[in-house]
């Protein structure tokens, strides 16, 4: 039931030994721990139920269950049998030193399969596993050994030692091409006279427990970092679909499929938590409803229904109903509709996320010959079976296309999934071939002959590939599991920088990158490549008024005053821009008028009250006019000669009325309506029309293309809507 | 502003994001599409063909239809208008043209729209024509000036404008050279507006002559390579609806990329969704009372005060046995990025080393962008030609967006293919296949086979020979977006029943039995021993076709109370499976809120420990 679950005891050598090294090298003790930190970290990321023991020896201190008298001294079963967790990497990290001591190898073996056979006798282990980490550099009484092996074979025991020099035979002939890590401190050549009994001892261990690849269980440090270095890979049990695979009524043939190959995505997401407490119950998220109206006004989630469009319709269709009338099919499914050449599954018209391998049922000796049958026949004749796919009742159906697949060692069908007509995006694109401003010529087209020649990624006449993508494991998931541990050991400090072995597995192989810099030359030079000036979306409105230093800076000016919300400077500017219309005609449409303001005209700096202004024009303001309509805005407000709703109106009309031209010209002079919209509509303490029409405005900005106005309204205003003003505008407030 | 921003995700920006998601992309929408079919109303156009073949008019409205119809299925925010010129009758807004008739007016389809055009079909649309618009005098000068109108009076933004004139007489107006002098111009103010002006022509006896008149009218084809004139008349509707889709759908670049060969070289590429699983649409939330549509806003707030929180309050947080590591978004973000977008070149290899099954997502199509880099073109196009020449394909590194993580993908060169009417099939480009990491192949442990032999496989090759046919990727239509449309369409047109549709991906069963005759029994003889039931070998495995569905319910897995308390006492309740479990908490009358066998075994013993 709890499915596979193994112990293991990680067995270091902390003595004294351990700590030697020759200058420049690092001392077996720190490799060994790094070995072991990186394995622990790799225990807890993948999560996995799997527990784990730690055992020191030739510690200063002793205490393990077997120690009495002077028997197993100088071994410290550091923690029992459990779960990995971050605590134990602290430790690791913090609690474990070289020590002075020096511990028989075997006697701390003795006490890790104690360890392990006591401990494992409630729970239910189906792999036992010790890892041993030493130098091998204490004398070991060898009196025992067979003993020890037997009991290691009859308990299932495995064992795996990591050491600082490799164990292939050339050490042994004191050969030093590889063995130049054991690093003897005055010995200089090879290993100790200690070492090497040990290291026979370990070989006989190893090969006594498995003769043929007992000795594949011996690493050596460094080449344990690095494969440890890479997290581990996200392994999935594959799960098993069983189905029949039919032709027409009558043909059926039990299959069974698994997932072979699919995008496999991290296991665990984000959560949301409050930044003060951590707690992520402090933090809930919520989904309102509201009506489209000016006021958003907020509905209840059992007040609305379901729909759906139908082009510019949007018919009501209830959960219910859809159920009801949606597509039913027979559910498990894996039908052949055709047969079809393979030329004509295309390999990029697969679509879908995973590829499945179908087999025949297991134990059904017959259900296998008929579809063997049939992959040698596909096979042979170069054919793929074009099939209907329904994994359940549930799923939708699927059409796809079972190719043959022959290895050495078994045959199956591999289902990729094909597209319907609905997926697919008829484009034609301009012929490139047809052009002759883009057709290369000979010279050019050598040039990349030469390039493909010194970038081919296969060596040798059998094509070895020297660069299998399949084979990296995913960089996404090892960054962010590096940056995952780096903030659970060391919180609060910046996240590291990617490691450097990740970058290098990304990149060109060495020999590519020196073979192809001469043919890159030489394309460089063939092919001249000019990137185009563009003009970007523009953004502020620095951008936007360009070269027209003047007004940027006034529209700059205006756009801070705005945004502190100091009306009276703020209309100087609305004042200004107020002069220049009057000058251009009164249609808006004729593009005459919409050439951008004169810088000149607007650089006279003395300050002009808007109220002189607005005082020689105020008799005659009956209406919002088209001119200056904030000025007539705040004087019909003033004047309280309409009401305030319609005042409102007849402004929001205008501002409509300027933004259906698109010109900077007139955006501005919307903008300082919207700030008149703005103050009069604090001073009179009514927010709610002024929201509700910017409510809908910024609705509308991405159908009439108006974000460029939109931008610039941002700058110029900090706070948008009116808060408070004893009016809630609950639903309107961030 | 930005905060302000952040808590607003209304559902409409989400909307807009839907398309192409999966592939790791979305288009920016700057603005719709819109397209108007400018349809020749005359009498030549209503001829009926030979041996029944449709008339020219009768094929227009089936591929207008079907242009309706997928547009409300791929892209509803387009707008599309239909316009007849030629007509006795009049209707335009403000009435100041004659003889052309604006049938829909620029705006989204929907189904009203489809069922006008659907009343325009066949031999009843022919009559409907006669009587509502007839056919009159010609002046393509007024139809285009109309069609400007339509443009004219759209408040919203457009991003492009297409014109369809789909007619079968190549010099509408007789000879007549003002009207046609007023034509080209009007048709070169609209050019000026940015409208893509095509021409749909038709067949008609003696041949289209496309030089005489029309070459003034249409837009240059894109390519300056002439393909567009040198098309031969569409006689059948298959064609035309091929050339009306071509021109149709519009191309978005998912993404502007560069593909870096090199320091300094960098060939400017757009990324190209051909092919997008497309799905249901989301449902739309209505108000109950009134059905109009809602929004909805989602906001975070803190539970205790209440208050909405700022995104700087918020932190992202994972839980690593027991142990939470909390991180800031921004640094969330971080972790995934490795490098700004771009392709990198990492080198060739043989097209062999491209295996079948290294398959996780559909492949993206790449072109080159000249307008980005000047130059890209030329560059790209030496490549594929190389590339295809030698069988090679390009090894790349690829992050497709702002922190995306990296991807390999393999550019497949494709060469441009056109059939024989040279319209194109295949366009020129790469295309893109990502590539699986390690941690994407799953282990599989593949059961021991045994192997069919010769004779065994013989016989299944005459089965495979038998049930042949041509694949085609357009040819199957997925019954369930099918069926959600037709129900819709039924229920927005207050339709009795939805249409019927054929499922195509159903096996036509009895037409492979025809087929294959006595050659199923030969086969099982020889591979099958006798008695062999597929069916019973498990334990009762269900067949999967046949007798309707919800008999499959499992047994009922009962056991007596005394049964179980001895087992809660024991401790052994875990040995007992989750549907027994299920079934005791039912028994019970316990409710469970999980599935998880710990849970069920906790409220079972909440509820017997009582």
């Amino acid at each position: 039931m709890a499915g596979a679950k193994s112990a293991l005891v990680l067995c270091m050598d902390v003595g004294f030994s351990m700590s030697n090294s020759a200058p420049g090298e690092e001392p077996p003790f720190e490799l060994a721990k790094k070995v072991i930190q990186k394995f622990v970290q790799r225990q807890v990321f993948a999560e996995t139920k799997d527990e784990l023991a730690l055992v020191l020896f030739g510690t200063d201190s002793t205490k393990n269950p077997l120690a009495k008298d002077d028997q197993y001294q100088n071994i410290t079963v550091h923690r029992h049998l459990m779960v990995p967790d971050f605590e134990l990497l602290d430790e690791i990290e913090n609690q474990i030193h070289p020590e002075s001591q020096q511990a028989d190898w075997l006697d701390a073996l003795v006490v890790c399969m104690d360890l392990l056979q006591t401990a494992t006798k409630e729970k239910k282990c189906d792999r036992l596993n010790i890892v041993f980490l030493t130098d091998l550099n204490t004398e070991a009484s060898s009196e025992q050994l067979d003993v020890i092996i037997n009991n290691l074979k009859k308990a299932g025991i495995t064992l795996q030692f990591f050491l600082p020099f490799p164990a292939g035979d050339d050490v042994e002939g004191g050969g030093d091409a590889e063995g130049r890590d054991p690093g003897q401190p005055g010995t200089g050549k090879g290993l100790s006279k200690e070492q090497k009994s040990g290291l026979d001892m370990v070989k006989h261990i190893m090969l006594s427990l498995d003769e043929e690849d007992g000795l594949e269980e011996i690493y050596s440090f460094s080449k344990a970092i690095e494969q440890l270095c890479m997290f581990k890979r996200i392994e999935r049990r594959p799960m098993a679909w069983p189905c029949q695979l039919t032709i027409g009524s009558c043909l059926p043939i039990r299959i069974v499929g698994y997932k072979a190959v699919t995008e496999e995505k991290l296991k665990k997401t984000w959560t949301t938590v409050d930044a003060q407490t951590n707690q992520k119950d402090d933090v809930k998220r919520e989904t309102v409803y509201c009506l489209d109206d000016d006021n958003e006004t907020e509905v209840q989630k059992d007040d609305t229904i379901q729909g759906f469009r139908y082009g510019s319709d949007i018919v009501p269709f209830s959960k219910v109903d859809q159920d009801q009338m949606k597509y039913k099919h027979d559910g498990k499914c894996f039908a052949v509709l055709g047969f079809s050449k393979q030329s004509m599954v295309r390999r990029h018209q697969f679509m879908g996320t995973q590829v499945i391998k179908i087999f025949s049922a297991k134990d059904d000796e017959h259900a296998g010959v008929a579809l063997s049958a049939l992959i040698r026949a596909l096979d042979e004749l170069n054919m793929v079976a074009i099939v209907r796919y329904a994994y359940d009742r549930r799923s939708n159906p699927q059409v796809g296309a079972a190719f043959p697949c022959i290895k050495q060692d078994y045959e199956c069908l591999m289902y990729v999934q094909l597209p319907f007509m609905e997926d697919l995006r008829h484009f034609a694109f301009p012929s490139l071939a047809n052009n002759k401003k883009f057709t290369p010529s000979d010279p050019q087209l050598a040039a990349v002959d030469s390039l493909i020649d010194s970038m081919m990624l296969v060596e040798g006449d059998d094509q070895k590939d020297m660069f299998k993508v399949h084979h990296i494991p995913n960089p996404a998931f090892q960054r962010h599991f590096q940056c995952l541990h780096h903030r659970a050991v060391n919180p609060g400090t910046p996240l590291p920088p990617m490691e450097p072995w990740l970058k290098a597995a990304l990149e060109r192989p060495d020999v590519i990158s020196e073979r192809c810099q001469a043919p890159l030359e030489e394309i460089k030079r063939k092919f001249p490549l000019t990137e185009v000036e563009k003009k970007k979306a523009l953004k502020t409105s620095a951008q936007i008024f360009g070269k027209e230093k003047q007004l940027k800076k006034m529209v700059h000016t205006a756009a801070k005053i705005i945004g502190h919300g100091i009306p009276s400077v703020a209309s100087i500017y609305a004042t200004r821009t107020s002069h220049k219309a009057q000058k251009v005609p009164d249609d808006p449409s004729h593009p005459a008028s919409s050439e951008e303001p004169d810088a000149k005209k607007a650089k006279g700096d003395e300050e002009e009250d808007e109220y002189n202004l607005a005082d020689i024009a105020e008799g005659s303001v009956t209406s919002v006019g088209s001119v200056d309509p904030a000025r007539d805005f705040r004087t019909l407000i003033r004047k309280k000669s309409l009401p305030f709703g319609e005042v409102c109106q007849q402004l929001t009309r205008r501002i409509e009325q300027l933004l259906s031209n698109k010109n900077t010209h007139y955006y501005m002079k919307s903008i300082t309506c919207i700030q008149a919209f703005r103050e009069q509509s604090i001073k009179l303490g009514d927010a709610s029309l002024y929201n509700g029409y910017l409510q809908s405005l910024k609705r509308s900005i991405p159908n009439r293309g108006l974000e460029v106005f939109w931008d610039l309204l941002l700058q110029g205003m900090i706070s948008f809507y009116i808060q408070g003003c004893g009016i809630s505008l609950k639903s309107h407030l961030p | 502003m930005a905060e302000w921003n952040a808590f607003y995700k209304n559902e409409d920006d989400e909307e807009d994001q839907e398309e192409g998601e999966q592939s790791g992309g979305d288009y920016k929408i700057t603005g719709r599409d819109s397209l108007v079919f400018l349809v020749d109303a005359s009498k030549e156009m209503f001829i009926k063909g030979e041996d029944g073949q449709p008339s020219n008019f009768d094929m227009t409205m089936q591929v207008v239809r079907s242009v309706y119809t997928s547009k409300i299925i791929s892209s509803h925010r387009d707008l599309v208008a239909l316009v007849f010129y030629g007509t006795e009758q009049s209707k335009n807004p403000r009435n100041s043209f004659k003889h052309v008739y604006v049938y829909h007016d620029l705006d989204e389809p929907g189904a009203k729209r489809v069922q006008d055009v659907d009343a325009l079909r066949g031999g009843k649309g022919a009559e409907l024509a006669a009587k509502t618009m007839g056919s009159g005098e010609t002046s393509l000068g007024d139809a285009l000036w109309c069609c400007a109108n339509l443009y004219g009076d759209i408040k919203l933004r457009l991003s492009q404008k297409r014109l369809m004139i789909f007619t079968c007489r190549d010099e509408p107006h007789g000879g007549d050279s003002v009207k046609d002098r007023q034509a080209r111009t009007k048709a070169s103010d609209l050019k000026e507006t940015g409208v893509r002006i095509d021409l749909m022509h038709l067949m008609k006896p003696g041949g289209f002559n496309v030089a005489s008149f029309f070459r003034d009218i249409v837009s240059p084809p894109e390519d300056e390579s002439e393909l567009g004139l040198q098309l031969e008349p569409c006689d059948k509707l298959e064609d035309l609806q091929k050339r009306v889709r071509a021109k149709e759908q519009r191309k978005r670049a998912m993404a502007r990329l560069n593909l870096c060969l090199g320091e300094g070289i960098n060939v400017a590429v757009g990324i190209y969704t051909t092919a997008v699983t497309a799905r249901k649409p989301a449902p739309v939330r209505l108000y109950r009372e009134t059905n109009e549509p809602v929004r909805s806003k989602t906001r975070t707030f803190h539970t205790q005060t209440g208050s909405l929180l700022l995104p700087s309050e918020i932190k992202k947080a994972q839980v690593y046995s027991k142990k939470q590591i909390v991180m800031e978004k921004d640094e969330v973000d971080a972790i995934k990025k490795f490098d700004d977008p771009g392709m990198f070149l990492l080198g060739f290899k043989p097209m062999e080393k491209l295996k079948r099954h290294h398959h996780i997502r559909p492949a993206v199509f790449l072109y080159p962008e000249e307008d980005e880099v000047k130059g890209s073109a030329c560059l790209f196009s030496a490549l594929l030609t190389k590339c295809s020449e030698r069988n090679v394909f390009a090894l790349c590194r690829c992050i497709a967006r702002r922190n995306y993580p990296p991807r390999f993908v393999a550019l497949v060169p494709q060469k441009e293919e056109v059939d024989e009417g040279k319209v194109q099939i295949t366009p020129p480009g790469f295309n893109v296949i990502y590539l699986p990491f390690a941690d994407d192949i799953r282990t599989l442990d593949p059961p021991n086979c045994p192997v069919a032999s010769q004779i065994q496989v013989d016989k299944m090759k005459e089965i495979v020979s038998k049930l042949r046919f041509k694949y085609r990727s357009d040819a199957f239509e997925n019954p369930v977006i099918q069926q959600h449309y037709r129900n819709l369409e039924a229920l927005a047109l207050d339709m009795m029943a939805p249409e019927d549709m054929e499922d195509l991906i159903m096996p036509k069963v009895d037409e492979i039995d025809a087929r294959l005759g006595p050659l199923v029994e030969e086969f099982k003889d020889l591979v099958y021993p006798f008695n062999y039931n597929p069916d019973s070998k498990p334990p009762a495995k269900r067949k999967t076709a046949g007798t309707g569905g919800g008999a499959e319910k499992k047994p009922k897995v009962e056991m007596p109370e005394d049964e179980l308390r001895a087992h809660m006492q024991n401790g052994t309740l875990g040995k007992l499976t989750v549907p027994v479990l299920k079934e005791a908490c039912k028994q019970f009358g316990v409710r469970t809120t999980g599935t998880k066998k710990q849970e069920l075994i906790d409220a079972l013993t909440e509820r017997l420990g009582s």
